[in-house]
């Protein structure tokens, strides 16, 4: 079991790893010259060509541009470590830094809208299951349908527009005020919550069926409570897709924190991207590879603790 | 009962969508307006007899810009996945064929390292990097799209080397590639023609969540991002100028969800037991 849980961390290095040499790779691709980019905003003195052209030489021995490709990649990976992301272009602050003040409102958000989605999904999940070919079931499928054909944007800019501008009861500001949760989360959540209804509704269904649930049922077993144990074997699948719902709730923010105005790591990305900002870029999407392994080695390790019996079944489907 | 369903899903997604795509393709027959056209008087008018969905703040008719601005949008989308499925088709089952294989090795390290960019964050970058265009937003949809094709032919490939058909062939001295294309192939194309369909719907969300962050198509061509980010400073003060492109949007969508669960139901009764 311990090694199973050995292996998939040494796998998630690797994947750390191969991703950080793509995103070398990539910010090296870049047009342009890092260093001539950083000089272009923090002086002017482009027509003093010498002095310009000694600068840009310090400058560029000072971000250890001016050694092979390996060596610089050594040198930056060597900088991960200590957690240095490096110097924005624009604001000429760490990146680092700037990261470290906006994840946590990410992470609020991410997370409260993980929990309404959760509290939604299994809610109406479970109803729908129990009354599965009902008036409200049907009901229930088409909104879910309906809604996963709905841009998060969409939805997000008429709630804004009723309930901020209309009817003023939610602040337009760029605070990540905890008055000013609500309204993005619970959009996020709605957003999410069609997926976890359908897994919870097919799982619970095919669980209900099991003969352990009938034979309980027969014995005399209330039916809530019968749908108590069958949640048991439900509870898994909804955990992975927990998983993955925070993930692209982490990255995919972005469009609903620019919609609320809401200062988390998208806007500082949307920024990057408009500024040119590689850094700041670089050390976001840095940040989001390890937020999503980080995760998923959350979810297996949370699996092996529900249920012993994984390990043994994964390794018969490596073995496929 | 629930085959019934399932065709009047795939009915209803299927004229959806046969509409939608008639109505984009005779866009210039259907509108007698340019999409081009501006008309600084007429600008952010309310929808009325003569502009149905009113106008933008250039005075350029909104249903004649959703309608001309579908053609860019459907079909670009259209061939970014065509081109991530065959990729998919072809690495998934190259990678199925010889399970166990350095090939199959090392595509699914490369997986693992993609499936660990989430697709947003990509193209975000893409776009820093290489500037904003509709262009490059599909060339990180190919990027990283074909993954979820290749797994699911590399595993449907895998179930199908195991019957009792490919054994046959094989006994009888066939090629690995007549196997491939003749025994392994079709058998996955039903799973992955749903899963397109549902990926398509996807794609056209995705594509219009960044063109409304202002990293697809730029003005002044008519297309659904564009006229999404266009739109956005005026939607608070005049919320018609969204609904064109939002709506067809979302009717597409729709359409292809609509396709996508009925397909599924038709193809794979097994699978949709599992999954939903």
């Amino acid at each position: 079991m311990g090694r199973r849980l050995l292996i998939t961390v040494l796998q998630m290095l690797i994947t750390v790893f191969v991703a950080s040499l793509v995103l070398f790779a990539l910010i090296r691709l870049a047009p342009g010259d890092p260093a001539k980019l950083l000089i272009g905003r923090t002086m002017e003195i482009a027509w003093d060509a010498a002095a310009y052209e000694t600068t840009l030489n310090e400058l560029r021995e000072e971000m250890g541009l001016n050694g092979s490709v390996f060596s610089q990649y050594v040198s930056w990976i060597g900088s991960l470590l200590q957690l240095d992301l490096g110097t924005s272009f624009y604001t000429d602050r760490s990146v680092a830094a700037e990261i470290g003040e906006r994840l946590p409102s990410t992470l609020l958000l991410a997370g409260t809208a993980l929990i309404i989605q959760t509290v939604i999904g299994l809610l109406v999940g479970i109803l729908s299951a129990v009354h599965s070919g009902t008036w409200f079931d049907t009901v229930v499928r088409l909104l879910c349908v309906g809604l996963a054909s709905v841009p998060g944007f969409v939805i997000g800019l008429v709630l804004l527009l009723v309930l901020a501008v209309q009817m003023g009861v939610y602040e337009i500001s760029s605070q990540a005020a905890l008055s000013r949760l609500w309204l993005p989360a619970l959009t996020m959540g709605l957003l999410g919550a069609p997926q976890v209804v359908r897994v919870v509704r097919a799982n619970l269904l095919s669980e209900l069926g099991q003969v352990y649930i009938q034979s309980a049922l027969s014995r005399g077993l209330g039916s809530t409570r019968a749908v108590w144990h069958a949640m048991r074997n439900v509870l898994l699948p909804t955990i992975t897709l927990m998983g993955l719902s925070f993930t692209s709730y982490i990255s995919g923010a972005v469009v609903i924190e620019s919609v609320f105005a809401w200062p988390g790591l998208g806007e500082y990305a949307l920024n990057g991207i408009l500024h040119k900002d590689y850094p700041a870029l670089q050390g976001y999407a840095l940040v989001m590879v390890l937020s999503v392994v980080v995760i998923h080695l959350m979810v297996e390790a949370l699996y092996v603790w529900l249920d012993p019996r994984m390990m043994r079944r994964k390794k018969e489907a490596a073995h496929e | 009962m629930n085959s019934r369903r399932a065709s009047y899903t795939l009915g209803f997604g299927v004229a959806l969508l046969a509409l939608l795509a008639g109505s984009v393709l005779a866009a210039s027959w259907l509108s007698p307006n340019d999409p081009l056209a501006m008309n600084v008087g007429a600008r952010l008018q309310q929808p009325s007899m003569e502009h149905w969905l009113g106008t933008d703040r250039f005075g350029r008719d909104i249903l004649t810009r959703t309608l001309h601005g579908g053609q860019t949008t459907l079909i670009s989308c259209g061939l970014a996945l065509l081109s991530a499925v065959l990729i998919g088709l072809l690495l998934g089952a190259l990678a199925g064929m010889f399970h166990g294989s350095l090939f199959d090795i090392a595509l699914m390290r490369i997986i693992d390292v993609l499936l660990a960019f989430p697709f947003m964050v990509f193209a975000m970058v893409i776009a820093a990097l290489f500037g904003t265009s509709l262009f490059h937003l599909l060339l990180a949809v190919v990027v990283v799209w074909w993954v979820g094709f290749a797994r699911l032919t590399r595993s449907l490939v895998l179930q199908a080397k195991n019957s009792t058909t490919v054994d046959a062939a094989r006994v009888l001295g066939t090629s690995k590639s007549v196997i491939l294309f003749r025994e392994l192939l079709p058998q996955a194309f039903g799973p992955v023609l749903v899963l397109a369909t549902f990926e398509l719907g996807n794609l056209i969300l995705a594509i219009a969540a960044l063109s409304f962050l202002g990293l697809g198509s730029q003005p002044p061509s008519p297309e659904w991002g564009s006229m999404l980010a266009d739109g956005r400073a005026h939607f608070m003060t005049s919320p018609h100028v969204l609904l064109g492109p939002a709506l067809w949007i979302i009717l597409t969508v729709l359409a292809f969800n609509c396709i996508g669960e009925g397909l599924r139901d038709r193809i794979d009764p097994y699978e949709k037991a599992r999954i939903g």
